[in-house]
């Protein structure tokens, strides 16, 4: 299974004088196996190529096809290929709108016409896979939650859509460093448990490294790299930094300690093989 | 050191404050809550979602009122109306979505609305908002449109804004959550030198504990409460306490903490890459 873009390129208000090509010619394909994080600056056209990848938009030029089909056709099966991708936008708290979080949660199953019981048990398992407790919160009013829990109730509401991949627009933005960990848990366990497939844009180069297995570099509308996360922090930081990215800050505390001459070897890129490094470095265990 | 026998520039004694959530229950955000922030001082305010933290922010420029306690800014108690307009003027906000602060079409026209609407003469809104845009380096920018700044710009938009009114104090609350790299770089950098060069008092809230390194004092919370406060090396080093309050130390910190655990000798302090590469050299 695979989502695949052949030569899109997209032009936002096409025929206006305001026309302005924001995609130009990307292909690429991402596997259901695959967690993908994608990182660009401010305006680099990540948002705009999320888009392109459950049919929120539709290429000016090329085709965005999920196992063939093509996402901005009209027929049923373009339909059922487009509810195969669900969509997780920035602050997805900000778009919670029931009055109980059961509400919240059951209006897209409700939507595909499902029996109440059917309804139910999709709420529940949502509500579970995220790590909220269905009966302490279901009855609760959304607003009334922190934002952790806030922002976790959002992405059940889109897993209640039982997805084959889902895109995540900056999950950890504005949240403290518990709650991040509690929504990449959830994103993780949905990741390997259910094998769905993770398509992740974030401004965090932390996340990028800790949690994807494929690293998408955009600039100005085009995929400038495309790889290992490790691999291109570590042998492209320069191009990195000169489009307005960076590197995570394990790599900034290696720099520092080479510069001291205390080489760690570039396979490392995590604080428990860094602390190992030193240790044996330094003659301790 | 004679910075310390000045009056404090924000007073806050026993502030608490209470409202009621939408399922009609009442929630004390702040519990008597004290703190004093000097003239000049850089504090950064960190904790959880739900901490508190903006509530209080909030305080400072009487956005919100005490439910008891009292919030003196340079002497003026924010529940004296007469004071009101002053409080605003001394105490500048910047929030976190850089769209929701914009005014106007222009980004001169942007940072002249303040002073504007305070009835400054032209000639000195003109030099203020020179001035006010030199400060955050933004000045070749001057007749662009703000919508088509990057994340970064809007902020520093934002943040000349505050001067212009003759903001001495800015109370930034989170203000790179939404900004990447780039301009998370321009922020912290345009807040540093704003603090060292112009003096000006900040407050600063984030969830970005390598932003609030170059604090002179970090103030942590939670639930309402000031759970500890100290330098950030006094701060950062406590890394079990802070990770169990959901929050995380700077990375060279962290590993510096698991080296001593594990018996290497290392000096107090380390919060920076910079200090343990010297510890360990």
């Amino acid at each position: 299974m695979s989502i695949e873009l052949e030569h899109v390129s997209f032009t936002y208000s096409k025929g206006t004088p305001y026309e302005k090509e924001v995609l130009h010619d990307i292909s690429l394909t991402i596997e259901k196996g695959e967690f993908v994080a994608i990182i660009g600056h401010t305006g680099s056209g990540k948002s705009t190529l999320i888009q392109h990848l459950n049919g929120l938009l539709h290429p000016t030029k090329g085709k965005a096809l999920l196992d063939g089909t093509d996402l901005s056709g009209k027929t049923k099966e373009a339909r059922a290929a487009r509810g195969k991708v669900g969509m997780v936008f920035q602050y997805p708290e900000h778009q919670l709108f029931a009055e109980t979080v059961y509400e919240d949660v059951a209006f897209g199953p409700r939507n595909l016409g499902l029996t109440e019981d059917e309804v139910e048990q999709r709420v529940r398992e949502a509500l579970q896979f995220v790590g909220l407790d269905y009966d302490a919160l279901a009855q609760r009013s959304p607003f009334n939650l922190s934002g952790g829990q806030m922002r976790r109730v959002a992405i059940a509401g889109v897993v209640s859509m039982k997805p084959d991949y889902l895109i995540l627009d900056e999950p950890s933005a504005g949240l403290d460093p518990g709650a991040r960990r509690d929504v990449f848990r959830e994103i993780l366990s949905l990741y390997k448990k259910q094998g769905i497939g993770i398509i992740m844009v974030t401004h965090s180069m932390e996340d990028a490294l800790q949690f994807a297995n494929r690293l998408l570099v955009v600039y100005d509308g085009r995929i400038i790299m495309d790889g290992k996360p490790a691999a291109l922090f570590r042998e492209r930081r320069k191009e990195l930094q000169d489009v307005g990215l960076d590197i995570p800050e394990i790599y900034k505390l290696k720099d520092a300690l080479r510069a001291k001459g205390l080489a760690i070897p570039e396979t490392v890129t995590d604080t428990a093989s860094l602390l190992k490094e030193i240790r044996k470095r330094k003659g301790l265990k | 050191m004679e910075t310390k026998q000045q009056a404090p520039f924000i007073d806050i004694k026993d502030l608490s404050h209470i409202y009621t959530d939408t399922e009609n229950n009442e929630v004390l955000a702040l519990d008597k809550v004290n703190l004093a922030i000097r003239p000049g001082e850089f504090v950064a305010v960190i904790g959880t979602n739900g901490s508190g933290k903006s509530t209080l922010a909030r305080h400072l420029n009487a956005l919100l009122l005490p439910s008891e306690g009292t919030v003196k800014i340079q002497g003026m108690d924010t529940l004296d109306e007469t004071k009101l307009w002053e409080i605003r003027q001394n105490v500048g906000m910047v929030f976190q979505n850089p769209d929701n602060q914009i005014v106007a079409a222009v980004v001169e026209e942007d940072v002249a609305f303040g002073p504007e609407n305070i009835g400054v003469p032209p000639d000195e809104i003109r030099q203020r908002v020179e001035d006010a845009l030199k400060a955050v380096g933004m000045t070749e920018y001057r007749t662009r449109a703000p919508h088509l700044l990057s994340g970064g710009q809007k902020q520093r938009v934002a943040i000349a804004g505050t001067l212009a009114l003759g903001s001495n104090c800015i109370v930034l609350d989170e203000p790179t959550a939404m900004l990447d790299p780039q301009g998370r770089k321009e922020i912290v950098g345009t807040v540093r030198k704003l603090n060292k060069e112009k003096h000006i008092t900040v407050v600063y809230i984030t969830h970005n504990m390598v932003e609030a390194i170059h604090a002179d004092r970090v103030v942590v919370m939670k639930k309402g409460r000031i759970l500890f406060q100290g330098t950030p090396q006094e701060v950062f080093s406590r890394v079990e306490e802070l990770e169990e309050l959901g929050l995380e130390a700077p990375l060279a910190a962290k590993v510096a903490f698991e080296l001593r655990k594990t018996g290497m000798k290392l000096p107090q302090g380390i919060i920076t890459n910079e200090d343990l590469a010297q510890a360990l050299a």
